[in-house]
């Protein structure tokens, strides 16, 4: 029944003065909403487990906060602020801007907004494996999407990517319309190129286990004369103000009061063998005091030094990168050194490890690791990933983490840091590591899915890789 | 021989005449009534007996012999008589009831100068709890009838003030600052009653709103006859009525030594000796003797003061009343200076007119609140601190009274005597709050009688509120090099804070109309018919808005202009109408059965169409057995017998039904992203999933009960059963994320609460000088989770920042506490690790719920002559609850339960360490690693020492309190007159007198929170304010 005064309904009353109704929403507030929901994770919490497991940091013995992932120990509760933030907040809020800009026309966002969700879908995709992709963000109409396989996910995603890349979307952004726009203020010829080298890379992390498909994608990628990113895809937008700060400088500076990161022995000892002068950008000194990996409970006359290790070199207003010009450039090395397609590969090295060291205004020092070693592809693979791994601090180390479980470089150390015969460099198994001696490859469903979807697949160790990993790494 | 009688009849409560009772000649019909004096003129021989009658007091036989014959009568709340307030505002025979219904009169109320409306009823009332949840004057009342049904939603009963609805709203409060509640707004002095409708056959009529009971409040209006002023005033010191008792045997330290600049009790054993203490400024220190204050925590505060005056004037014509009422309550509380300063006045007019058929009452009332009040809890990271939580830290050794003096070298921000806690009396001093409001109410009732049988009454009633928070925390910047600022002993320096102002404005408004006609009529000897069918419209509302800024600019100086960061705001509005259409009827047959049946269709604005639009019944009968089998002059007097059925509901609240965008606030684990951000706006799709099929709570109550008398009504009991069921909660529950969403708004499952509630009256001695009278209470409901959304074994209630969780689990009593414990073995040894801590399990294990065994009350009062004497005991015992004072007191080493082992090397009673062999067998061997001296300290922290912390803060609920003492003098009428007055009296009280707490908590009082007023405060408190005590004297004058 309803009751009716004059002619309106009582309950015409009921829609909220405090918040605007979900038809309202335009691609112009939800994108950039969207895009500090994707640099929150990638910069923040998939930042402390991407730089304690890929081994530029490791947890102090003078507090408590990451003891559980570096000791490999991450249960469903623990650190799934990545997993609920991105399909509640920042994947949603995507795909709506996709249909909204679609519906309007408004193809540049149709555009950014793709590029943005296959990246942060990716993501999820190379933490979990398997998530929900098909039947996701469907709100009450299926409470418990089906998971999709990781690799129809990438082809579902690359799809996408191009369909938007085969829309009008080079057109102008009015001023307005173009701040909203963090990583390149509307400037679509960057938005083409951040789509084609996210193409690149989603290809290359096919290789282990997809090798045709991925050889195809890439020498597609060459034969439509792809144009790659020259300049960094990331925000730069964060100030020393009340929820505008940078978020792992927010996360374990502001309020936890720098406590717990401290500089791993594993990434200090490879900077400095190979007097790497970005180890001030990284820790503030040339001659950083390390913990050996994992060894946060070390009795302190054992290890005096511990106690006074350094801290990461972070700031509030230090960038979220998702893919560096150098990045691009180290994307196609590879491709280069695997398929032979575009520039050389040596050309194509020299210029990431150039584009690398020019984000700090500094010339690469000239040591073997920083020359090509045109050798085997294994040779040449390796030089490349070190380099890669050594120019993800201090924002996207998650990468880091993906490269070693691609390529297995760096190496895992057969030996604890501490010994004698340690390789600079290697990655070592944490001292308190509770996987029996095997790294951690991705990580476990949270607790909120597990309870309430009953599609979730069946839990697999934490050490077990993800679909594309490399096997018996 | 035949005489003229005349003579004045006084009522024996309050000394104020008595109009249109009844007197007769016993065995006549010669009779008249008195008038509106209370006078009356008779004509009677001597030797006959006249009769004097009213209803609601005991009939009163006097042998004629003089010419004046003056009378006083003692109310009698037993009377069959009696007439109470139902449902609407409708007066009713109380003997029709088919539900139990308490109403306590104004006397009561006032007894002991409480300057809240319930603040004198504690323990009186069976199933009624009420508690002051915050130890300051202004502070919230929390009220509950029977006990907790609803997770999601409010458990908050209806409060309706003559016929109308009030506002009973916290605007502004939070767990750090408690801004007092709305109905604590009116003026005692002024209430005539207050009813309490427990169960919902008798709240039905209210629908969506009655679900939680309803307390109906009925105010005095004038009475005819030539203007009477009555005066009353009221002074109450204030003092803590308990306060932790730390342990007396360990000084100031950490790890077992001496340290000059430690905030805790982890040093040496108090020797006596002078030591010098705090910081060393200019070269010199202080010197005391190293041994424990006695008092030291009480003498952190002072003795406050509690001042209540009302003056009201009222009277009439035959057809005309009125009555003027102003009411002025002063109050500093008994923390030191005027950071808990509080002051309220009322205003009230009230009138009622007469012409015919027709008749008319008016009320208004403005009430003006301003108050001080201080910050509980933990204050704002890096922003400032808090009192409480700052005296807390302080040794037993140092004393509290010497840093009152906050801005003397050795106590001030840069020579405080440790960097790990602020000096309490700059937070008391430099940070703050203050609340204003502005409040009118009142109500406009129209009646029209048609005919002998039938009234048609409309009533507006209208309820604004306007009021504002200032809440400001000074910089607290200690210097670099100085004692705080690194240069103590530890080389520790303290991070400054940065302080802040936060300035908001809040807005309720409520409008309620109510048009209804009501039939009385007595169809022949046998039947009679009592009813009401109307239809009421409510429209209520609210408004926030809130600016605020962090890092003060210029310290001191609380203003939004004065800060190094941008001002940030937020608003929030609210608004839902409801309308209802309702029935009610009572047949009743030869006086002695009662059948009432009850209906009421509510439409909500805040529910989709096609589900905003339901019905609630309810059904009752009583029977008055005695009367049917005529047994009222055996030694059973009074015998009824009752039972009822009803349902009410709620709604929900407004726009929970249509998906909205958020600004867009990233959590990042810790600190957030907060649009705008760089002038970019940003909004994002709601993490909860709103539902257009939502449907109201509803609540199906039965009820059984009975009421029974003896001995000429010298002894009765009261006695009911009941159980409350509430279905279909709205509540968000967790879905997987997968949906594009955290949670979801759903109906589901139910809370049932069964109880039992039994009050006990008996009056060993009534004569016409002495009377002794006792009443006793008794109470014990018990709610459980019958059932919960499928697969969500648990919804969450509250939490502390540590790992505790206050939870619903399907199956279980409702409010369970579950926090961390330690592993066991499988022959139940703790599991200790290398070190000889035990290792946490990996689920959180159950320490209880919050809920009492019972709850029970005893009161007594003698009357010899003109003194009245009255106590009342309140006793409730079992639950649990957590207690974030606790907490604090462990860390410091305060707590009595740190002295364990005299604090020598101890190894964990009954540990076991896990032995892992090559092939993966698992062991256990005896653990023979002891807690060192240096480490007892970790082994009672609540992140050190994890598995075990809550078994020292989750604490037994139990407390037994002498709620209040009250003597009072009814000056007799020759020395009244002296003064002019009609009458006069004094009294003397105290409330909240004693507190006994069982073994198992030396800490806090159970009944303080800073959790709110509802489900979630049961879970306990964390570092708020200690309770109150009061004593007074009162003084009460009719001119």
């Amino acid at each position: 029944a309803s009751f009716t005064f004059g002619c309106s309904k009582i309950n015409d009353i009921n829609v909220s003065p405090n918040n605007p109704s979900i038809d309202k929403a335009t691609p112009q507030v939800l994108f950039p909403s969207a895009v500090l929901s994707t640099a929150g994770n990638v910069g923040g919490e998939l930042d402390i487990i991407g730089g304690i497991w890929s081994q530029y940091w490791t947890q102090s013995p003078a507090a408590n906060q990451f003891k559980t992932i570096d000791s490999y120990n991450l249960q469903r509760q623990d650190f799934n602020g990545t997993y609920n933030g991105l399909f509640s907040g920042a994947l949603p809020d995507y795909q709506l801007a996709i249909s909204k800009a679609k519906d309007a026309g408004q193809f540049p966002f149709y555009l950014m907004a793709t590029v943005m969700k296959a990246y942060t879908y990716e993501i999820l995709v190379d933490l979990y494996d398997q998530v929900p992709y098909t039947e996701a963000f469907q709100g009450a109409a299926n409470l418990q999407p089906k998971f999709d396989d990781g690799f129809t996910i990438y082809k579902g995603l690359l799809a996408e990517i191009d369909a938007a890349l085969a829309t009008k979307y080079n057109v102008t952004l009015i001023a307005n319309d173009a701040k909203a726009d963090f990583l390149f203020g509307g400037n679509m010829d960057n938005w083409r190129k951040f789509a084609n080298t996210l193409k690149l890379k989603m290809y290359l992390r096919m290789v282990n286990t997809h090798p045709q498909d991925a050889e195809a994608g890439v020498r597609a990628l060459y034969a439509a004369q792809a144009d790659f990113l020259d300049t960094d895809a990331g925000v730069n937008v964060f100030t020393d103000a009340t929820d505008q700060r940078n978020p792992i400088y927010a996360y374990t500076v502001f309020n936890l009061g720098a406590n717990d990161l401290r500089a791993s022995k594993t990434f200090t000892s490879w900077l400095t063998a190979n007097d790497d002068p970005r180890i001030t950008n990284y820790f503030g000194t040339t001659a950083p005091t390390a913990i050996d990996q994992g060894y946060y409970n070390a009795p302190q006359s054992a290890q005096p030094g511990y106690y006074s290790a350094t801290a990461p070199k972070l700031a509030a207003t230090d960038p979220v990168y998702f893919l560096t010009t150098a990045e691009s450039y180290f994307l196609q090395a590879e491709a280069a050194a695997r398929y032979n397609v575009g520039a050389t590969a040596s050309s194509l090295f020299n210029a990431g490890v150039k584009a690398a060291f020019d984000q700090y205004g500094l010339t690469a020092p000239t040591g073997t690791a920083y020359t090509y070693p045109n050798g085997t592809l294994q040779a040449n693979l390796r030089a490349i990933i070190y380099q890669k791994w050594a120019s993800y601090p201090n924002s996207h180390t998650i990468e880091g983490f993906f490269d070693q479980e691609r390529t297995g470089y760096p190496e895992h150390s057969p030996v604890y840091s501490l010994d004698a015969t340690y390789v600079a460099g290697q990655w070592v198994y944490s001292k308190n590591g509770v996987t029996g001696g095997k790294f951690p490859k991705r990580l476990v469903y949270p607790d909120s899915e597990r309870s309430r979807n009953a599609n979730t697949p069946a839990e697999v160790p934490i050490t077990t890789p993800v679909w594309w990993g490399l096997p018996n790494n | 021989q035949s005489r003229t009688v005349t003579g004045t009849v006084t009522a024996r409560e309050d000394g104020t005449t008595i109009p249109a009772v009844s007197v007769s000649v016993k065995g006549t019909t010669t009779g008249t009534q008195t008038g509106v004096d209370g006078k009356y003129t008779i004509k009677a021989a001597d030797g006959d007996v006249l009769l004097f009658s009213f209803l609601g007091y005991d009939t009163q036989s006097v042998v004629v012999k003089d010419n004046v014959i003056n009378v006083v009568l003692t109310l009698n709340s037993k009377q069959l008589g009696e007439v109470v307030v139902t449902g609407l505002g409708i007066n009713k025979a109380k003997k029709t009831l088919g539900y139990a219904q308490t109403t306590v009169r104004s006397e009561e109320i006032n007894r002991s100068a409480a300057i809240n409306p319930l603040g004198g009823l504690q323990a009186k009332i069976a199933g009624v709890n009420i508690s002051n949840v915050s130890g300051s004057s202004g502070g919230s009342t929390k009220v509950i009838l029977r006990g907790y049904t609803s997770i999601g939603g409010t458990n908050q009963p209806l409060y309706i003030i003559d016929g109308v609805p009030l506002s009973n709203a916290r605007s502004g409060s939070s767990d750090n600052f408690d801004f007092g509640n709305g109905a604590n707004d009116i003026d005692p002095n002024l209430i005539d009653n207050i009813s309490f409708l427990k169960g919902s056959a008798a709240s039905a009529i209210y629908g969506s709103r009655g679900s939680n009971g309803v307390v109906i409040i009925t105010t005095k209006k004038g009475k005819s006859g030539k203007p009477v002023i009555d005066f009353s005033t009221g002074t109450t010191l204030t003092d803590v009525a308990f306060v932790y008792k730390p342990q007396e045997t360990f000084g100031q330290g950490w790890d077992a030594h001496f340290v000059l600049g430690e905030n805790g009790n982890w040093g040496p054993k108090y020797d006596g000796q002078l030591r010098p203490w705090g910081a060393i400024v200019d070269n010199t220190q202080l010197l005391k003797p190293f041994s424990f204050i006695e008092g030291n925590v009480r003498n952190s505060f002072d003795t406050g003061i509690e001042l209540n005056n009302n003056l009201t004037v009222s009277g009439g014509t035959d057809a005309s009343t009125y009555l003027i009422s102003y009411n002025n309550i002063f109050s500093n509380g008994i923390l030191p200076g005027d950071a808990d300063k509080y002051q309220r006045n009322n205003f009230s007019l009230r009138g009622t007119t007469t012409y015919k058929n027709f008749s008319a009452d008016a009320s208004l009332n403005y009430v003006a609140k301003n108050g001080n009040f201080v910050a509980t809890g933990q204050g704002p990271t890096g922003v400032g601190t808090t009192f409480y939580e700052n005296v807390l830290q302080i040794p037993g050794d140092i004393p509290i009274k010497d840093l009152r003096d906050y801005k003397n070298k050795y106590f001030n921000v840069d020579n405080y005597y440790t960097p790990y806690a602020e000096n309490p009396y700059y937070n008391l001093n430099e940070n703050g709050s203050k609340s204003k409001s502005d409040r009118v109410y009142g109500n406009v009732n129209l009646n029209y009688k048609f005919t002998p049988w039938f009234t048609l009454q409309l009533q507006q009633s209208a309820d604004v509120n306007n009021s504002s928070a200032r809440i400001w925390y000074n910089t607290n910047t200690p210097t670099p090099g100085s004692w705080v600022g690194g240069g103590n002993t530890e080389g520790q320096s303290r991070k400054p804070d940065v302080g802040s102002v936060e300035e908001s404005n809040f807005q309720t408004y409520e409008y309620d109309t109510k048009l209804q006609g009501i039939f009385v009529k007595k169809f022949n000897s046998k039947f009679d018919i009592n009813g009401l069918i109307g239809a009421n419209y409510n429209d209520r509302g609210a408004r926030t808005l809130s600016t605020s800024i962090e890092g003060l600019a210029i310290p001191g100086f609380y203003q939004l202009s004065n800060s190094v960061n941008k001002p940030t705001s937020a608003e929030a509005e609210s608004h839902r109408r409801l309308v209802g259409f309702y029935a009610q009827g009572t047949l009743g047959y030869s006086d002695y059965l009662y059948l009432t049946l009850t209906g009421r269709n509510d439409i909500t604005s805040t529910l989709a169409t096609g589900n905003n639009s339901y019905f609630y019944p309810a059904a009752n009968i009583s029977y008055i057995l005695s009367q049917a089998l005529d047994i009222k002059n055996s030694a059973v007097s009074y015998i009824k017998l009752r039972g009822s059925y009803g349902e009410t509901g709620s709604d929900t609240d407004p726009y929970n039904i249509n998906n909205i965008l958020t600004a867009t606030n990233v959590g990042l684990g810790f600190g957030n992203l907060a649009f705008p951000f760089q002038g970019v706006p940003g909004f994002s799709i709601s993490n909860t999933l709103l539902n257009p099929g939502l449907r109201p709570e509803r609540v199906k109550e039965f009820e059984l009960g009975g009421e029974f008398r003896f001995l000429n009504d010298r002894i009765g009991l009261d006695v009911t059963v009941y159980q409350r069921t509430r279905q279909d909660q709205i509540l968000a529950v967790p879905i997987a994320p997968g949906t594009g969403y955290t949670s979801e708004l759903v109906n589901f499952g139910s809370v049932r609460n069964r109880g039992i509630e039994i009050a006990f009256n008996a009056s060993p001695v009534k004569t016409t000088g002495v009377s002794w009278d006792i009443s006793y209470t008794f109470s014990k409901s018990r709610s459980i989770v019958t059932a919960l959304p499928d697969g969500l074994d648990k919804v969450i209630l509250n939490a502390d920042g540590y790992g505790g969780q206050f939870v619903a689990i399907k199956g279980q009593p409702l409010g369970i506490l579950q926090a961390p414990v330690p592993q066991y073995d499988p022959q139940g040894h703790i599991v200790v690790d290398g070190q000889g801590y035990p290792i946490t399990a990996a689920e959180n294990g159950t320490y209880g719920n919050f809920q009492h065994d019972f709850v029970m009350g005893l009161s007594n009062s003698v009357r010899v002559k003109n003194f009245l004497l009255g106590f009342t005991f309140e006793w409730d015992k079992g639950g649990k609850f957590y207690s974030g004072t606790a907490d604090l007191l462990n860390f410091v080493g305060a707590d009595p339960k740190t002295t364990y082992n005299d604090r020598n090397p101890f190894i964990v009673p009954n540990s076991v360490q896990k032995v892992t062999d090559g092939s993966g067998n698992v062991t256990y061997v005896e653990n023979t690693t002891p807690i060192t001296e240096a480490n007892t300290d970790d082994y009672y922290y609540t992140t050190s020492n994890k598995a075990q912390a809550w078994s020292r803060t989750i604490l037994d609920r139990s407390f037994i309190k002498l709620r209040e003492v009250t003597l009072n003098y009814m000056l007799p009428k020759t020395v009244a007159s002296k003064i002019g007055a009609s009458k006069a009296s004094i009294g003397i009280y105290g409330r909240n007198l004693l507190t006994w707490l069982p073994a198992g908590n030396h800490v806090v009082d159970p009944e303080v929170s800073n959790y709110g007023t509802d489900l979630a405060s049961e879970y306990g408190e964390f570092r708020t304010a200690p309770p109150l005590r009061y004593y007074g004297a009162s003084l009460k004058v009719t001119f």
